[in-house]
């Protein structure tokens, strides 16, 4: 593992957003048909699932499927 | 089950659309299968699916689509229980399906990397045993004393106090860019594993910063 100032400056970074109540992969996942739907209806699922939007900021995965998942259902709802 | 049935060509002739309600796709979808709902259940899944994964499929959506969903129809009818009725059903099985999806074309795209070959490729390049390096070994004149012992500081850090496991995590992921749920496959655990793993890193990081008084702010002032 080679520290370059970048990688180094990640690392910092990351360490500094950490919270000690995260949640993981699986517990986002549990919870984003309802998370997605609140957002399609105009509602604001940040605010009622923060643990949720904190994951999805955090892990790539969980985002990309997150707007793939919204991409489907504004097809579906067209 | 019939009387379900009923209901929904009864919509199906008002609104063209069907709409079954959460209780009866739970209804028909339970063991043994209804077919024709089995059928329009894949039918939705399909039209969602091809929106949302055109931009990471190259080529064939069309039968990549197909194929994510016969194998995201047979997880979501093995785990209709977990579905506790938050949402739409269909929702949830779209959701199911997208990551059903996302995750085949990510081990496509990574299927020829292996996490242990970087780690030993970086292992020979470097000269000493070091696992963690600073690429850039002299501080520079422009370094204070100081500040070139605050990165040796942090370098020990993560060098001493993070686990093997957690630096060739955090070497895959974030150096090499590699999916993490390829990642996760390759070190033998599943991704929320991982993420428990990375996350663990970085509280150690937060705490021992400031266990070592290192202001995170100056630190990443000086790295810019
Ligand atoms: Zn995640």
């Amino acid at each position: 593992m080679k520290l370059t100032p970048e990688l180094l400056k990640k690392l910092v970074r990351a360490s500094q957003k950490t919270l000690s109540e995260e949640i993981g992969c699986d517990d986002c996942f549990d919870q984003l048909h309802e998370f997605a739907e609140l957002e399609l209806s105009g509602k604001t699922p940040e605010k009622a699932m923060p643990l949720v939007q904190d994951h999805l900021n955090k892990c790539g995965e969980c985002r990309q499927e997150y707007q793939a998942l919204l991409d489907a259902l504004r097809e579906l709802n067209s | 089950m019939i009387v379900a049935m009923l209901n929904w060509f009864k919509r199906r002739k008002q609104t063209k659309k069907s709409y079954l309600s959460n209780e009866e796709w739970l209804e028909l979808l339970a063991s043994p299968a209804d077919e024709k709902a089995v059928g329009e259940l894949r039918k939705i899944l399909v039209r969602g699916l091809k929106p949302a994964l055109y931009k990471y499929v190259d080529r064939e959506l069309d039968q990549f689509v197909e194929d994510t969903v016969q194998d995201s129809l047979v997880k979501i009818l093995d785990k209709l229980d977990s579905f506790r009725g938050e949402s739409r059903f269909t929702t949830w099985a779209m959701k199911v399906a997208v990551r059903e999806g996302l995750s085949e074309l990510r081990r496509k795209k990574w299927q020829d990397v292996s996490i242990d070959d970087l780690a030993s490729a970086g292992i020979e390049d470097d000269d000493d045993s070091h696992p963690v390096q600073f690429a850039a070994d002299n501080p520079g004149p422009d370094r204070t004393t100081h500040e070139s012992m605050v990165l040796e500081k942090v370098m020990e850090i993560i060098e001493n106090d993070l686990s093997d496991k957690q630096k060739m995590a955090l070497n895959a992921l974030m150096v090499e860019g590699i999916s993490s749920t390829v990642v996760a496959d390759q070190m033998g655990m599943k991704r929320n594993a991982l993420y428990k793993l990375v996350h663990d890193a970085r509280v150690k990081l937060k705490t021992k910063l400031a266990s070592e008084g290192i202001d995170p702010d100056k630190l990443l002032e000086q790295l810019s």
